[in-house]
């Protein structure tokens, strides 16, 4: 059941009036609505991964409370490690044991020894990492004292299991969800129009920007061994729009939706191609994960403490567990290592804080320099997107060798039988938009708030892509 | 949470308005279009009187030339459309005689697409502008599944078909671009591939008698238009040859020509005569159906 689908829109209304007419006086009754209709959100996908996460949800529930009542350290350890083992495990065994027993395989090979791996072909539990780091998360604060473990078995199930964010995110922490959770919602007519915003938006990004940019990104990287310099460039730009337009567009949709039960979700991006350097990206890029790594991984191995080498062994770890995070491949692999060696420079220089305000653009040479900044950012994330989006390593390579070699610059027709030039309007249009709203979470509300809804609603209705539709990519992770 | 209700309720009803504003838009500018498609091409050119009419699939349009058959003075338009199947073949042929088009001949190809009684989706799309000004069409898709979503909720059709009538299709059709489905008089050249697919299985292909190959029998012999079935050419690396035989036996007044054309040269893909290759077929099947007097 996606967001953007016909059953979805049939399945939020009974839910948003049953949360507030019938279980409105009781926030008891209001979580376990959201937590029945969050399992049937998720049985929707596949019933028979339910029971992972009801196992991944009694886990987690249960190691907390055991921390939390343990006097003795030693025991307090061994509930949280095994919390940690049993979570990683069963992330590892999903999503990463193929993934290892080939390249195993591989390397034996390399040495002349014929080996046929055991191959597990799971299928792999939709959301598995998005509520697999929200219980990591939950059990390592409680081991680390920064909150109490919760009790009700309800209001933490919901924390991990609240529909909105269970398949894709954004990944909360219960210091920000649970005492939400518990607290009486009540309903706010400026919160629940904020949310309608939120979607209306988030739809935009998916079914205009992003499914749209899909067509012709799949016609050029399809195509990549034909196509020429221009086509194979604006093919990594149309993946950096296809991605951003559907990942931040589920996130605006799960933020507002969110919104509409009174609940709010961590921000997920804020306007990430405008970042000036490479750092700044990836504090406005998924948030969510970003800060997971800094808080849980960075941070705890000494974080921007100690000497350079060692900050440098600290940045180069999450990156690249931020890579491997989204997929066992060694493409995701190398897009993280890549990103870290972006960040390098910045990080040698003491640059990587340089640029925490947002962005203003002054009519002199500084403004000009901004917009240099901007698009030398953008064109280094869109050339680790290739690596993002090529099936192998060996594809990328190719890709970025073409990109450079060709030197054809003529637009070319594609075989999705379109010209560049009918979508670069497009993006142009929805780049313009967005930097004029770069300070607020989305650009409808404020002045001529209907005027700007309808024209969402016309840009929908004509502009979309319906006739072939495509799942999250984030989905997939 | 009434105001909350009230401001719900006047999205959804700008939603619905922008949606019949829409609709009314679209409809109106394809109901005035005629440089791009057949079937616009059929509606909204005054009455014609041809010698002959090609109908079929993309082995009709890449493979009758009608310059050919204009030289022995047939007057000839090739309506052949890529992806069709005889659903809107039947579909065109009635409106073409509901247009007062005086016809002597009607070259159909009827082959691979006997075993088809389905819709195509791409053709389909574009006779949906005309679902409602057009009873014809609106009966022809009347048993479709989707028909009351299509005729019912304003702009549905160009949402569903957007690839085919969406926004960038109604550009062009506002900047009167041609497409290239009119040139050459319907017919469309198809050049040599070195990589060609020249192999082809059809043993999956299951004929039955075909109810819109009966409707346009029925239309040309109420209307006294002769009618003209063929079978067109296929390379030779197929498997399954054994279909064209069937398809002689089930309708014995189908002309088997698949063998007027043989030698893999003259094929863009197994089931795609090249230009050289349309042209050489085109003359065999005039010299056969249409002989000097």
């Amino acid at each position: 059941m996606f967001f953007n689908s016909l059953a979805f829109a049939l399945f939020l209304p009974p839910v948003f009036a049953l949360y507030w007419w019938l279980c409105a006086k009781s926030v008891a009754k209001q979580n376990a609505l959201l937590l029945l209709t969050s399992y049937v959100f998720y049985a929707c996908w596949d019933w028979r991964f339910l029971f992972l996460l009801l196992f991944s949800t009694f886990l987690d529930y249960f190691t907390g409370l055991q921390i939390h009542q343990s006097e003795r350290v030693a025991k307090k350890r061994f509930w949280f490690w095994l919390s940690i083992g049993v979570n990683l495990g069963f992330l590892g065994l999903f999503k990463y044991y193929d993934f290892f027993a080939v390249s195993f395989a591989e390397l034996f090979q390399g040495f002349g020894l014929s080996v046929s791996p055991f191959l597990l072909k799971w299928l792999l539990p939709v959301g598995i990492s998005f509520y697999t780091f929200h219980g990591l998360s939950y059990v390592i604060d409680i081991y680390k004292g920064r909150i109490l473990a919760e009790k009700n078995p309800v209001d933490y199930a919901l924390f991990v299991s609240y529909f909105p964010l269970l398949v894709a995110g954004p990944i909360e922490r219960a210091t920000h969800l649970l005492p939400q959770i518990k607290q009486t919602r009540k309903f706010s007519f400026s919160q629940a129009q904020e949310g309608v915003y939120l979607i209306v938006w988030g739809l935009v990004k998916k079914i205009v920007i992003a499914d749209t940019c899909a067509t012709y990104a799949n016609a050029i990287f399809d195509h990549a061994d034909s196509v020429n310099t221009l086509s194979l460039a604006l093919g990594a730009v149309y993946f950096a729009f296809q991605i951003y337009g559907d990942f931040s567009g589920y996130s605006d949709m799960a933020i507002g939706i969110s919104k509409l039960f009174g609940l709010e979700l961590l921000r997920n991006f804020n306007y990430p191609y405008f970042s000036r350097d490479i750092a700044e990206f990836w504090r406005r890029w998924h948030i969510s994960l970003s800060s997971w790594f800094r808080d849980y991984v960075y941070i705890p191995l000494g974080g921007s403490q100690g000497g350079k080498w060692m900050q440098l062994r600290n940045v180069f770890a999450i990156f690249i567990l931020s890579g491997f995070w989204h997929g066992a491949n060694y493409t995701y692999l190398f897009w993280g290592f890549l990103n870290a060696l972006y960040f390098l420079p910045l990080l040698w220089q003491q640059k990587n804080r340089a640029n925490l305000e947002s962005s203003k653009l002054p009519w002199n040479l500084s403004g000009l320099r901004i917009v240099l900044n901007i698009l030398a950012t953008f064109a280094l994330t869109c050339i680790a997107w290739v690596f993002f989006r090529a099936k192998s390593m060996t594809v990328a390579w190719d890709y970025l060798y073409r990109l450079a070699t060709n030197g054809n610059w003529n637009s070319e027709f594609l075989a999705n039988r379109r010209y560049n030039f009918e979508l670069l309007s497009l993006i142009v249009l929805f780049v313009a938009v967005e930097w004029r709203h770069r300070n607020q979470m989305q650009p409808i509300s404020g002045k001529y708030a209907w005027l700007k809804l309808g024209l969402c609603f016309a840009a929908l209705l004509a502009l979309g892509t319906y006739s072939d539709y495509k799942s999250f990519i984030y989905f997939q992770f | 949470m009434k105001s909350f209700l009230r401001y719900i309720g006047f999205a959804l009803l700008l939603l619905v308005g922008i949606a019949v504003l829409l609709d009314v838009v679209y409809t109106d500018i394809y109901s005035l279009a005629k440089d791009r498609w057949k079937m616009e091409y059929v509606l909204h050119t005054p009455a014609q009187q041809y010698d002959v009419v090609i109908l079929g699939s993309s082995r009709a349009n890449n493979h009758f030339v009608p310059e050919l058959f204009e030289k022995q003075g047939l007057k000839t338009f090739n309506f052949g459309m890529s992806g069709s199947h005889l659903f809107e073949d039947a579909l065109l042929l009635e409106l073409l005689i509901e247009q007062k088009n005086s016809i002597n001949y009607v070259l159909l190809e009827a082959d691979l697409n006997l075993s088809n009684e389905k819709r195509d989706e791409g053709t389909t799309a574009r006779y949906l502008p005309y679902l409602r000004s057009n009873s014809t069409i609106r009966s022809h898709y009347q048993n479709e599944p989707e028909f009351p979503y299509w005729y019912y909720l304003p702009f549905y059709r160009y949402m569903a078909f957007e690839s085919q009538i969406g926004f960038l299709e109604l550009m062009k059709t506002v900047a009167h671009e041609p497409s290239s489905s009119l040139s050459n008089k319907g017919y469309y050249p198809l050049p040599s591939h070195k990589k060609g697919n020249m192999k082809n299985d059809y043993r999956a292909l299951k004929l039955r008698p075909n109810r819109y190959y009966q409707q346009i029998k029925k239309l040309c012999a109420q209307h006294h238009i002769r009618l003209i079935t063929v079978t067109t050419p296929v390379c030779e690396n197929v498997k399954g040859m054994a279909y064209f035989e069937k398809v002689t036996q089930l309708y014995p007044e189908i002309h088997n020509c698949e063998d007027f054309v043989n030698q893999d040269r003259y094929f863009s893909s197994c089931g795609h005569l090249n230009d050289a290759g349309a042209r050489l077929f085109t003359q065999k099947i005039i010299s056969k159906f249409f002989p000097k007097k």
